[in-house]
């Protein structure tokens, strides 16, 4: 849907502000109440979800065009989707897919940014978003005698992602979660050298050719390769397979998983068994891309019907956040014994990001680093001695900022956490 | 109309680069374009501010007045930003006071908290309940400022037990429209914030008025708020996930019911009852139509709830909530409540008595987090006209005057056919009322909001006037009360001296305020 599809939701934009702010239901204290990282980093409104809706109408009318200004305010976003949520809360409006259309058109009409260039044109040499990356996709996997699922059957295909495959403090994360799956006796097998990048970083930045692109090329190699079910390690990863590929009708039967969806299972069906202590304290931190934007696309046509309220004909369920993965994470760190959970201010579906999203871990990396600090300070407040997360962009957006705060929080992704306990 | 350079560099060195802008793009995000679709096809001027600026403290905000007095520019304040504060003219800036965001002292002893501006209801009133207060937050919503200054007249779902801003606004710092700095009352002479009429100079007439100057008369930079004795949960359990919360359990002593009686004078009557026996909490004279609002999570189930509600009242209603400060007190009220209900023959809205949902009602009221769902979701554009305060029983003429206007707009097609009955409330007990007619409809399509505001506002105006019913809280305009004033005791010309006075280069933009035109 191009942006000017979308007029009629940006122009029901009210100018209430909720959008800055956690649902007001949950707040519980003057702080934390902040949800957007871009609007609480630079304060003029244009930086809200409100204020990217008025301007989305004016770019329309022509009252301002793709100026630097304009540029910079566009892609100073992580695109964590924390402004939609809370406006639904209230209100019956699309707020990201405006967000996502208005970058779409940018790259369409030829505005983009040279950090982000830099990155497609990775992804266009070289299928990583990972740029001047030294290491082979899958190299992370010698020795450990796991299928090729593009040469043999299997049952599921673990999709490892590009930062993951690509930056080597990521490697021992791939490792973990090959060996829990050999350990639970999962007929799994990975693309290793002919995986490629799932797409969604680049739908993020507005690059929507190259995504389906991508798209295309994934879901022909799981196509030839009879596998039913995707596993992601990436929370990324996971909203391209799991959401996006359906948006665009790409998707099919395939069922998609995160791993930290496919552990919980596997625990419950008993085919992996935390016994061994982990005397910790941990905080959780949601992914954008597997709480809130992870939710089921929704698939929908129909007609608004004219009159004083906006119905739509058929009726039309907004995406709100709500159905989102926020359970399976907690429930395999809560099945790991000794391991305590404290729950940070922000979480499930009104979670802070952890910077990395939308392109401005590279086109921004100072606002990405303050955005994560902002997080490992929230952490450190629980008294938790680790963060853990299920997305290996936000592992390497934490231990950034903890090395530039001089924190002694430890990050851990869940997988590794459970991997202690089996 | 671009700024002298000389003016914007200053404002640069006042404020640091990262604070100011004149970019068109950040200049059109707070002109609010959106609006355009509302007005009548032949506007077209959409006035942008000059720049927008960040100031984070009282001394930025005095040191740019000064400087906008300096250059013969206007300016215009505001804070969370959601009404009356659009540019409207050239050469004004923008002082968004998003950076004023400190609660700068509770007092749990003198029973005050003392905010800046950008502090919104639902930080504040958080804050407050963990300490075992609570206060009356703007009942626009807890996304409002909740300066008593910062949010229009302050009335609030709280009024009938805590009043609105008339009463509740304390000591108060103030950056006029030449930029000097006052502080008044007990702020004035002792530095603290109890007080708003001294020791020290009260000045609460001059700085507020009917309603508050809207960002017409300088700057309030810091104010102090009354605090009430909250004997509710330091928070409010809430489970699940946005929008599908849950709440599930009614804390102890509490109660909420949504009443409807058979006809207005009845519904009156057992206001007056409720207020005389000291009983409510809440008492806000929704129509149902704003309850299901209230409840649904979008606009479908919105007109579901509507037609569910429509079967279980009888007319006109008000929403009450009662808390009871003990197991004893709590029984007092309760029984007192059914006593009143049976002799008035009020109908109670089952779905409000469940005690789950009844909890999410609860606390969505006393939170105010309903108030966008209630006036904005249908469209994204509400309408109607904020009434006036008067004496209670007056209410009941409001009640059946406006309820015919708005048949009238129904019948037409011009809204939505979501109960004819105002919205009205009750304040002090029962001490004096407040009644705003809101609406719901489509504004675009040529002229259609000038045939629906306009008849509205005429109306109300005609009514306020010839039935004697308060001066309305929408009185914003030269226009307005040039119109009012002949009839109160020409006080548009004294508000037109404190204009002149107080602001004697016109700097603080005053169209929804008051200019110093000559007479």
């Amino acid at each position: 849907m191009a942006l000017e599809d979308l007029r009629n939701e940006m122009e029901t934009c009210r100018r209430c502000s909720a959008c800055k702010f956690m649902p007001f239901e949950k707040v519980a204290g003057f702080q934390p109440v902040n949800v957007c990282p871009s609007i609480s980093r630079y304060n003029f409104h244009t930086y809200s979800g409100g204020g990217r809706m008025v301007n989305g109408v004016a770019l329309l009318e022509k009252r301002i065009d793709f100026s630097d200004k304009f540029m910079e305010v566009m892609y100073n976003c992580q695109m964590c989707g924390a402004c939609d949520v809370s406006c639904k809360y209230a209100m019956d409006m699309e707020v990201i897919e405006p967000i996502y259309e208005t970058r779409i058109k940018a790259v369409v009409e030829g505005h983009t940014n040279p950090a982000l260039d830099k990155v497609i044109n990775s992804l266009r040499k070289q299928g990583t978003m990972v740029p001047g990356a030294k290491v082979k996709r899958g190299e992370w996997a010698a020795g450990l005698n796991i299928k090729d699922c593009t040469k043999e059957k299997v049952d599921v295909i673990y999709h490892v992602g590009c930062q993951t495959s690509f930056n080597k403090n990521m490697w021992k994360l791939a490792k973990t979660t090959a060996k829990l799956l050999q350990k639970a006796g999962v007929d799994f097998g990975i693309g290793g050298e002919n995986e490629t990048c799932c797409g969604g970083r680049a739908y993020q930045m507005g690059y929507q050719q190259d995504f389906l692109a991508q798209a295309k090329k994934n879901m022909a190699m799981i196509k030839k390769s009879g596998a039913k079910t995707l596993v992601t390690g990436c929370a990324d990863g996971y909203h391209a397979f799991k959401v996006l590929y359906d948006k665009f009708e790409l998707k099919g039967k395939l069922e998609v998983l995160h791993i930290t969806e496919y552990l919980a299972r596997l625990i419950k069906e008993g085919k992996l068994k935390p016994k061994k202590k982990v005397d910790i304290t941990v905080t959780y931190h949601d992914p954008c891309h597997l709480g809130r934007l992870g939710e089921p696309w929704i698939h929908w046509k129909g007609v608004e019907v004219p009159g004083h309220i906006r119905i739509f004909e058929p009726h039309k369920e907004f995406r709100r956040g709500t159905y989102g993965v926020y359970e399976p994470p907690r429930d395999v760190l809560k099945s790991i014994p000794g391991l305590k959970l404290v729950e940070m201010g922000r979480i499930k579906e009104y979670t802070w990001c952890c910077g990395a999203g939308g392109g401005v871990n590279d086109s921004n990396p100072d606002f990405s680093l303050w955005t994560a600090t902002e997080r490992i300070n929230e952490a450190e407040a629980t008294g938790a001695a680790a963060i853990a997360t299920a997305c290996p962009w936000c592992i390497k957006n934490f231990n950034e900022a903890i090395k530039a705060k001089g924190s002694n929080l430890k990050v851990y992704d869940v997988v590794e956490l459970l991997e202690k306990a089996v | 109309m671009a700024l002298a350079r000389d003016f914007y560099r200053a404002l640069e060195s006042i404020l640091g680069p990262e604070n100011v802008s004149e970019d068109p793009v950040v200049n059109e995000s707070y002109s609010f374009p959106i609006r355009k679709k509302t007005m009548p096809e032949k506007v077209t001027y959409m006035p942008r501010f000059e720049a927008v600026t960040l100031p984070g403290s009282t001394a930025e905000v005095q040191a740019i007045v000064k400087l906008c007095n300096k250059h013969k520019v206007q300016y215009k304040a505001s804070s969370t930003g959601w009404l009356y504060c659009d540019p409207v003219k050239p050469n004004c800036i923008k002082l968004d006071l998003r950076r004023m965001n400190r609660i700068l002292e509770i007092n749990e002893k003198s029973m005050y908290a003392a905010v800046e501006p950008y502090v919104i209801g639902a930080q504040l009133q958080a804050e407050l309940m963990k300490r075992g207060l609570t206060c009356n937050q703007c009942g626009a919503g807890a996304n409002c400022s909740v300066m008593p200054l910062a949010s229009h007249v302050g009335l609030g779902h709280m009024s009938q037990s805590g009043s609105y801003t008339e009463r509740n606004l304390l000591a108060v710092e103030w950056v006029t429209g030449d930029g000097e700095i006052v502080k008044l009352g007990s702020l004035g002479s002792l530095g603290e914030w109890f007080c708003g009429d001294g020791p020290g100079p009260s000045l609460r007439g001059i700085i507020r008025g009917n309603t508050t100057p809207l960002a017409g008369l300088g700057v309030y930079t810091a104010g102090a708020v009354k605090t009430y004795h909250w004997p509710g949960p330091a928070t409010f359990p809430v489970e699940g996930i946005c929008p599908q919360y849950r709440h599930p359990e009614m804390p102890p002593n509490f109660m909420i019911r949504y009443l409807s009686f058979k006809d207005v004078d009845t519904t009156i009557e057992a206001v007056r009852r409720v207020g005389e026996a000291e009983i409510g909490f809440t008492l806000m004279g929704f129509n149902a139509a704003m309850m299901a609002s209230n409840i649904a999570t979008d606009n479908q189930e919105d007109l579901d709830y509507l037609k569910k509600f429509s079967e279980q009242v009888q007319g006109c209603g008000f929403l009450l909530i009662i808390v009871g400060n003990s197991a004893r007190d709590y029984d007092y009220k309760k029984r007192t409540l059914e006593q009143i209900m049976a002799e008035t023959g009020a109908m109670s809205l089952k779905d409000v008595e469940d005690p789950v949902m009844g909890a999410g009602f609860l606390w969505r009221f006393i939170r105010i987090t309903g108030s966008i769902r209630e006036t904005s979701r249908a469209t994204g554009w509400g309408g109607g006209t904020v009434g006036g305060s008067d004496v209670f029983p007056l209410m009941t003429r409001y009640i059946l005057h406006t309820s015919n206007l708005k048949q009238e707009l129904i019948d037409k097609g011009l809204i939505m056919d979501d109960f004819i009955y105002p919205f009205i409330q009750s304040i002090e007990h029962g001490h004096t009322g407040h009644g705003e007619i809101l609406i719901r409809y489509n504004p675009a399509g040529p002229d259609h909001i000038m045939k629906v505001q306009g008849m509205l506002s005429r109306e109300a105006n005609k009514t306020a006037i010839e039935g004697r019913f308060g001066v309305p809280h929408h009185v914003w305009s030269d226009m307005l009360h040039d119109m009012y004033g002949p009839h109160v005791m020409n006080y548009h010309k004294l508000l037109r001296k404190i204009k002149k006075n107080f602001d004697p280069n016109q700097a603080s933009e005053a169209s929804n305020y008051i200019t110093a035109k000559d007479e």
